[in-house]
């Protein structure tokens, strides 16, 4: 009974995407199974920044950036250009990781608040590249009408196999040396740089897998929505993100996975309150981190051994 | 472009400019006393101006100069309050300074939507009491409430220096800033200064916010793009700064004013972010560096 209770708990990761793949078996309404579609395009940011944030210990503020850049590479080849919706899905998350770098320079010399704003005035620049550029990006009209890859319900479940390939890579990373030199970096940079980490090279591959993921995640958001704005791509789109981590655990692939459908929904969830949502969603959060150390759902956690990484430092 | 165009432009950013050196101060008094990087900084600058558009236009109806003092008094009651219920015990449970910033951040997003909900989101203005007569001075264009908001941060920032360096709490403060425990075993209240402080940096973001009145309209999100650019002022300058916030807001301010005059005024923000990139990279502690504590 107890071995059975501990594969269960070890695959809990699997599970929890065998559930959310049976969702359009038991048939959603449509809004709500766009809600899921979101959640599970979100999860792949959270992912982005389990990697970035949870095992290197590099606060980013600009995803959102990395996302907007995936998605209007898509949009723009696929719409403008012709190319194959399938050669946009990989070219996007290249030119992402190419942009990473870029993000990932500031990080070499800077770290606490510097670094924080620095990656939010690089989402800015790319938000108001986006809004000027109207001849390849629509301004803020917009670009309408992109080809998806999948329509309905087979977009969903290509979206749940990528998820379910990059939620492993991070289980596998989490395990590798890479991930133990991301770690090295969190915990004390210049301890790890005496035990040989190149912690410039280490910090450079942190950021361009972070972006590589989030500009997956941005082609997603492509196909999930058909229509891309600069304002979906702003800070407080970029906060959010770094919210569904906090909430996850940081650390925790699993937790990160269910932080994002949870934190994706509860808007909507709270759609009752009308004009006042979104207050009470600032307010539940900041209750909930006001008493995270006495709710303490890491401890929590860990009772249920999850599959996760080491602790966060505190 | 004349001599007294160019003043008139330099003037103008002198004003945008201390508007963000205001804030920047802000963020900076507080991450001396506490370590906190207040992401809800220029949110709470917003809620400052909303206070006064309340008192003298919408509901009071009050004079200018009561109705300013009133905003200040509310948000430092608020601020101080916010310290003690909220910012305080995140500290003193010794949270992970990632929490604590997206519990600021957190803070901001109540804090733009209640504004959202209770004011509406149209611009909206209050008169200023000092006329709308521009004041020529040779062909330089001058509104007189640039030079109020000059005279104003100026005594301001006199007021400041002297509470700082005069008053025991002031001293405090800066001992605080320096060597946290230390201080403490001198018998600093912590607790009690982090919500002072707190006060103090309330009642500069709502003098901040008064002051914006004149030069942009007031909207729930203004507060967004007014923290990022005090926030690079802040960095620029270099955090933890007296002088440094003061510097850096100035050169925000200045510079976007004549990048959007000579160049274009569509990229301004973006030439101000990326001045602050470089600025990082060739100096990663900002112009006025505090000794940053680092290990060896």
């Amino acid at each position: 009974m107890n071995k059975a209770l501990k594969i269960l708990k070890d695959n809990f990761i699997y599970l929890a995407f065998i559930v959310v793949g049976l969702l359009p078996v038991f048939g959603l309404p449509n809004y709500q199974f766009y809600i899921v579609e979101r959640g599970m395009q979100n999860a792949l940011v959270v992912l982005s920044l389990v990697i970035l944030l949870g095992f290197t210990g590099q606060l980013s503020l600009g995803h959102a950036g990395l996302v907007a850049v995936g998605a209007y590479f898509y949009a723009i080849t696929v719409k403008n250009y012709g190319f194959s919706p399938w050669i946009s899905l990989i070219l996007a998350p290249v030119v992402t990781g190419l942009v990473g770098m870029l993000l990932a320079i500031p990080s070499f010399k800077l770290r606490g608040p510097f670094l924080v704003v620095n990656t939010i005035a690089f989402g800015e620049i790319v938000r108001i590249l986006i809004l000027n550029a109207v001849d390849f990006t629509g301004g803020p009209f917009g670009l309408k009408g992109i080809k998806p890859l999948f329509s309905g319900v087979y977009l969903y479940y290509f979206m749940l196999v990528v998820v379910l390939i990059f939620a492993i890579v991070t289980l596998r990373i989490n395990k590798s040396h890479i991930g133990l030199a991301f770690k090295a970096i969190r915990d004390d940079e210049v301890a790890a740089e005496i035990i040989g980490v190149d912690v410039k090279k280490y910090k450079l591959l942190s950021f361009v897998i972070s972006s590589i993921f989030a500009g997956v995640s941005g082609v997603f958001f492509a196909n999930l929505t058909g229509y891309l704005n600069p304002d979906s791509f702003t800070f407080e789109i970029s906060s959010t993100y770094l919210l569904m981590v906090v909430m996850g655990g940081m650390t925790s692939t699993t937790g990160g996975f269910l932080s994002a459908l949870l934190v994706t929904a509860l808007p909507e969830v709270l759609r009752f309150l009308a004009d006042y949502r979104m207050v009470i969603y600032g307010l539940i959060l900041l209750i909930y981190i006001r008493f995270y150390k006495v709710l303490d759902i890491k401890k929590i956690f860990s009772k249920l051994n999850f599959k996760k990484g080491s602790e966060v430092v505190e | 472009m004349s001599l007294g165009t160019f003043v008139q432009l330099i003037i103008q950013g002198i004003n945008m400019g201390l508007i963000y050196a205001l804030a920047a101060l802000a963020v900076s008094l507080i991450w001396n006393a506490s370590g906190l990087f207040n992401f809800s900084q220029g949110d709470l600058l917003t809620l400052g101006g909303y206070f006064m558009l309340t008192f003298t236009v919408v509901a009071l109806k009050l004079p200018y100069w009561v109705g300013f003092a009133l905003a200040i008094v509310v948000m430092g009651t608020m601020g101080f309050f916010l310290s003690r219920s909220y910012f305080y015990p995140m500290i003193n449970q010794k949270l992970n300074p990632q929490l604590i910033l997206i519990g600021t951040v957190a803070l901001s997003v109540v804090i733009r939507n209640a504004i959202l909900n209770i004011w509406g989101p149209s611009a909206q203005r209050f008169d200023n009491p000092f006329g709308s007569k521009p004041i020529l001075i040779g062909d330089a264009i001058i509104m007189p409430y640039q030079i109020v908001n000059i005279v104003i941060v100026i005594i301001l920032v006199v007021l400041l220096q002297l509470f700082l360096r005069k008053t025991v709490m002031g001293i405090a403060m800066r001992a605080v800033a320096q060597k946290p425990v230390v201080s403490s075993l001198m018998g600093i209240k912590v607790e009690q200064l982090v919500s002072y402080t707190f006060l103090l940096s309330t009642c500069l973001a709502s003098i901040a916010g008064v002051l914006t009145g004149p030069i942009l309209p007031l909207i729930p999100e203004m507060g967004s793009l007014l923290s990022i650019k005090a926030f690079a002022a802040v960095l620029i300058g270099g955090l933890g700064s007296f002088s440094g916030a003061l510097v850096g807001g100035l050169i925000v301010g200045i510079s976007e004013v004549l990048f959007s005059t000579f160049i274009t005024s569509t990229y301004k923000d973006v030439f101000i972010f990326l001045m602050m990139m470089i600025i990082l990279q060739i100096r990663p502690g900002g112009i006025f560096r505090i000794e940053i504590s680092e290990k060896v």
